[in-house]
């Protein structure tokens, strides 16, 4: 099966330690090589004010990871660690391989009729400059 | 005045009982040409454009909620395409994004009190 690129976000209390943080992430990337999957990146936002309250806090410190994997089972058991884990208050997974496949699409298409455009527009562009010269040179 | 807009009002709940019959009185009058004749609702609106074919956007991103935060209202609702002037194509995807990070709390999906 062809690989799948997940976004996957949680948010764990702000009162949690540092330390705490990075166990759970360890963890989390030991249960992506034993099931076949990867993380690609893990990226740590920090504390940042949540736009309502969750657990009745109005804060919580951001995880943002890439995680890669060709089955479903990987995102499956990391889904279910973090709602064991205790500093977790609330997790996203979302599946990005298809818009980016999309977007590289649109990208490619719009490159291709960039790359038309100018065959249009270059027989017009000899001659603007043609014309400018035959305008200066009656009131030169 | 006052006999004038009492028979502007009658010709109209006609219209409304009957908008065949009262066809080329009232019918045209919504249309482009009618206010323009009776001097009313005579205003230019400026052509709204979408904001991310100007950015030529492939991609929404969910997790950019500076982004998004124009296109919801104060109460967290989110702004229909007539406010906006996101094109159809974008304004699918914005909602998708925007549901996404009301998910993860980066947007509210009702304002606090």
């Amino acid at each position: 099966m062809e690989e799948r690129l997940y976004d996957l976000i949680f948010i764990c209390r702000p009162d949690t330690p540092e330390a705490d943080i990075d166990k759970v992430i360890t963890t989390l990337e030991h249960v992506a090589t034993e099931k076949g999957g990867k993380i690609d990146s893990v990226n740590k936002w920090g504390r940042k004010r949540m736009a309502y309250r969750v657990q009745k806090l109005r804060e919580g410190y951001y995880v943002y990871m890439v995680v890669r994997s060709s089955h479903g089972e990987v995102v499956k058991e990391l889904e279910r660690r973090l709602k064991v884990a205790d500093p977790v208050m609330k997790y996203l997974t979302v599946r990005l391989d298809e818009e980016l496949k999309r977007q590289d699409k649109l990208k490619r298409h719009r490159e291709r009729r960039a790359a038309r455009r100018p065959r249009k527009t270059v027989p017009a562009a000899p001659a603007m400059p043609g014309t400018e010269p035959q305008a200066a040179a009656p009131t030169a | 005045m006052a006999e004038e807009n009492a028979q502007q009002s009658y010709g109209s709940s006609g219209g409304g009982g009957g908008p065949r019959s009262s066809g080329p009185g009232g019918g045209p009058g919504g249309r482009p040409g009618g206010p323009a004749k009776r001097g009313k609702r005579n205003f230019v609106r400026k052509k709204k454009v979408c904001r991310f074919c100007v950015d030529k956007a492939d991609f929404i991103d969910y997790k950019k909620a500076e982004i998004l935060a124009p296109f919801i209202q104060e109460r967290g609702k989110i702004l229909p395409r007539r406010m906006t002037g996101t094109c159809a194509r974008h304004q699918r995807w914005l909602t998708v994004a925007i549901k996404r990070a009301q998910n993860i709390a980066l947007l509210p999906f009702a304002a606090e009190l």
